[in-house]
């Protein structure tokens, strides 16, 4: 609309050798907003996808990255798949973020890479994380720190 | 206590509840712990797995542990030292011990409560009777005399005066206390005096699973390994290891009994195990034999190639088995197949010309895809480099978790990575023997022969660990014991000393029996050390499971060497 004032105008004036740079000038204008666009697009993207792996929760060095109305979006975001997650299963809810993939086993080996001090599981006991120590635990304990980099699944 | 339905009162108790292992550091224990890990993940049995490297780290492991675990297992530490006494565990702890060190201290053997090992009882062990050990304190009137073991007690049936009577019994009874507290001593340090080792922990937990009938052939090839562990390292005597060997060999034949022929044959890529009568050359492989022949202590030792004849008389044979230098010196796998059909007779025949009798050994091998083929012999050395590896920023838990990882079949490279590392260990050890032998370094104390190693030696590095240095040592006493003249020399044991840690200024120091032929592989040298310790207040810590391996400062070396002369002489 605006390049369509522009040719009218240089029209109205005589100046009609300025059409076509007016023309180009908003395709460029046209384009670095399509890029622009693209790029918030895929930073919304990515940012739905930190929910699902690191949980409601983000990590320092990653919020530090967000503008503001990122994180506007990401709690409304996190908002929304929770009361969705809340209404599945007849009103009891189901988080949908635990079992990424299908698992094979309850227990699975995990190995410590660092040391990482006490670590509770379900039944109040409570594991030494320490360096090299190897573990059998039950699987949606250790996801969290499977992601987190403080254990690693050991496949044997 | 001795366990004796190790089902029933080891597994079914711990099948529910959350165990804590601490596994020591040698490739026996190792296997043991996968052949258990394998077992705890069939029935989800939860787990800690930590290991351990000597008495300091065991305790420390256990004071970290003990709030959240009632069920600790040892695997290859904890029976030859009092337990309760070191660790001093809350009245629910239990342990079980699965420990190839002898002799069992008898507070474990004789505790019912805490103290469960898993170990057989058929097993050569001696273990001194209750009633020469322990006695319930009864200084009572009626003391019954029943349990007092030794000759010397006046007939009662002396009538006196009622004070008299009284008083006469009472020196009788410190008497025989005294008299049965000197036998006491004696017969506990006849009993403590040797240290060797028993059945292997890997055998223990495969003979578990078959009992629990879910033994696999992944676990029946690690057991196979631990065994093998023992025999390599020197730890058990011919004897037994032909006997486990026949007790393995029945697992592998049940395992193999399948109705294989041209219809229903196994995938090339199925684990096969088989038994073999294999030749007693290292790696070789994974070498070339030309290497392999130089690097192994058995050829080595028997053609003295330290020296030039040595190296002429290895020509000759060579020639004499009509193998070509030229294939003798590329890779085992580009050799013709011509050669390597008939290659282990072809040696065997020619080694009976040159005196060495017992080129062949039996074992086994595996064989999966069509690469892969190990001897246990080879996982055994390829373990051990990895185990021990020297490479900076590695601590040692690091090198346990990587060569826990090499026994995997899935771990291939990394497997292979410790047989080079095993390659370059041989190759150090025999230029060390070589140079020893050459530069007379071993000197004769007396009554044990000893060899310190320089700081400057090359891959002295490599010798500070104790299983290397073991090696080192007894490759070292063979190759003395063929090239020495001395008679009286070739029965004494070797002592041998290298720097551990140069900034700390510490040295490792290994004793090792004579060399025989029916050598029982007992070993004395861990009482010594203590004591000669503890006579000049030398700065020592025995920190090693086995007690021959000890640290000592090196200001302290030679003052502790005169008070080892002084107590062996």
């Amino acid at each position: 609309w605006e390049a369509c004032v522009h040719s009218n105008e240089a029209k109205a004036e005589g100046r009609a050798e300025l059409i076509p740079s007016i023309k180009l000038r908003h395709c460029c204008l046209l384009r670095n907003q399509r890029c622009l666009t693209a790029y918030l697009y895929d930073r919304l993207l990515r940012m739905r996808a930190l929910r699902w792996e690191y949980g409601s929760v983000l990590p320092a060095n990653v919020r530090f990255h967000m503008c503001a109305e990122e994180v506007q979006w990401f709690s409304q975001y996190k908002k929304s798949l929770a009361s969705f997650m809340r209404s599945l299963g007849g009103g009891e809810g189901l988080d949908l973020t635990q079992d990424m993939k299908p698992p094979k086993s309850l227990y699975i080996e995990v190995r410590c890479l660092k040391d990482h001090g006490e670590f509770e599981i379900d039944d109040g006991t409570v594991i030494l994380l320490k360096k090299n120590s190897q573990h059998f635990l039950p699987r949606w304990k250790c996801e969290q720190l499977i992601r987190q980099g403080v254990l690693e699944h050991v496949v044997s | 206590m001795f366990i004796t339905d190790i089902r029933k009162d080891f597994y079914e108790v711990v099948a529910n509840q959350r165990v804590a292992l601490l596994v020591a550091s040698d490739i026996d224990a190792l296997c043991a712990c996968k052949i258990l890990q394998v077992l705890f993940h069939c029935d989800q049995v939860q787990y800690t797995l930590v290991p351990v490297t000597g008495w300091q780290d065991l305790s420390t492991a256990f004071l970290e542990h003990k709030e959240q675990f009632r069920y600790f297992v040892l695997i290859n530490c904890g029976a030859n030292v009092d337990l309760l006494e070191m660790l001093q565990p809350d009245d629910d702890s239990v342990f079980f011990i699965c420990d190839t060190h002898r002799p069992v201290d008898v507070v474990n053997v004789y505790n019912d409560s805490q103290i469960k090992l898993l170990i057989k009882q058929d097993d050569d062990l001696g273990v001194p009777s209750y009633d020469d050990i322990f006695r319930d304190e009864d200084e009572g009137e009626g003391s019954d005399s029943g349990n007092e073991s030794e000759e010397g007690s006046e007939p009662s049936g002396k009538r006196r005066r009622f004070d008299e009577g009284a008083v006469e019994r009472r020196i009788e009874r410190r008497r025989a206390k005294r008299d049965w507290e000197a036998r006491r001593r004696e017969i506990l340090f006849d009993y403590e005096q040797y240290e060797y080792h028993g059945t292997s922990a890997s055998i223990m937990f495969f003979e578990l699973a078959w009992v629990l009938t879910k033994d696999t052939k992944d676990m029946l090839w690690w057991a196979v390994i631990g065994l093998t562990d023992q025999w390599v390292h020197d730890k058990i005597t011919h004897m037994k290891y032909v006997t486990d060997i026949a007790t393995m060999q029945r697992h592998v034949s049940r395992h193999n009994h399948r109705n294989e022929d041209e219809e229903n044959s196994l995938s090339i890529d199925c684990m096969r195990i088989s038994f073999e009568y294999d030749l007693r050359l290292t790696l070789y492989q994974h070498w070339s034999l030309y290497e392999s022949i130089c690097n192994s202590c058995y050829t080595s030792c028997n053609f003295k190639l330290w020296t030039l004849n040595g190296q002429k008389k290895l020509q000759e044979f060579l020639a004499d088995m009509g193998l070509p230098l030229k294939q003798v010196r590329q890779k085992f796998h580009s050799m013709d197949m011509s050669i390597k059909e008939n290659l282990r007779d072809v040696i065997e025949e020619s080694s009976n010309k040159y005196g060495m009798k017992d080129i062949r050994i039996q074992t086994f091998g595996v064989h999966f895809g069509f690469k892969n083929r190990f001897l246990a012999s080879d996982m055994v050395h390829a373990t051990t480099a990895l185990l021990e590896s020297t490479e900076k920023d590695e601590s040692a838990s690091d090198n346990f978790i990587k060569a826990l990882d090499s026994l995997s079949r899935s771990n291939l490279d990394r497997l292979h990575s410790g047989i080079d590392l095993a390659k370059k260990k041989l190759m150090a050890i025999q230029q060390t023997v070589a140079s020893c032998i050459c530069t007379n370094l071993i000197v004769s104390q007396g009554p044990f022969l000893y060899c310190y190693l320089m700081e400057g030696t090359p891959d002295v590095k490599l010798f500070s660990k104790p299983m290397a240095l073991t090696l080192l040592c007894k490759y070292l006493l063979k190759a003395f014991v063929q090239s020495t003249r001395n008679k009286r020399c070739k029965l004494l044991p070797l002592v041998m000393a290298a720097p551990k840690d140069v900034e700390k200024g510490s040295v490792i120091v290994v004793g090792i029996p004579p060399e025989s032929e029916t050598s029982d592989k007992k070993n004395f040298f861990g009482r010594a050390f203590e004591k000669a310790a503890e006579s000049t207040s030398s700065r020592t810590l025995h920190d090693n499971f086995d007690t021959s391996i000890i640290t000592l400062k090196t200001e302290d070396r030679s003052k502790f060497l005169d008070a080892l002369i002084t107590l062996l002489s």
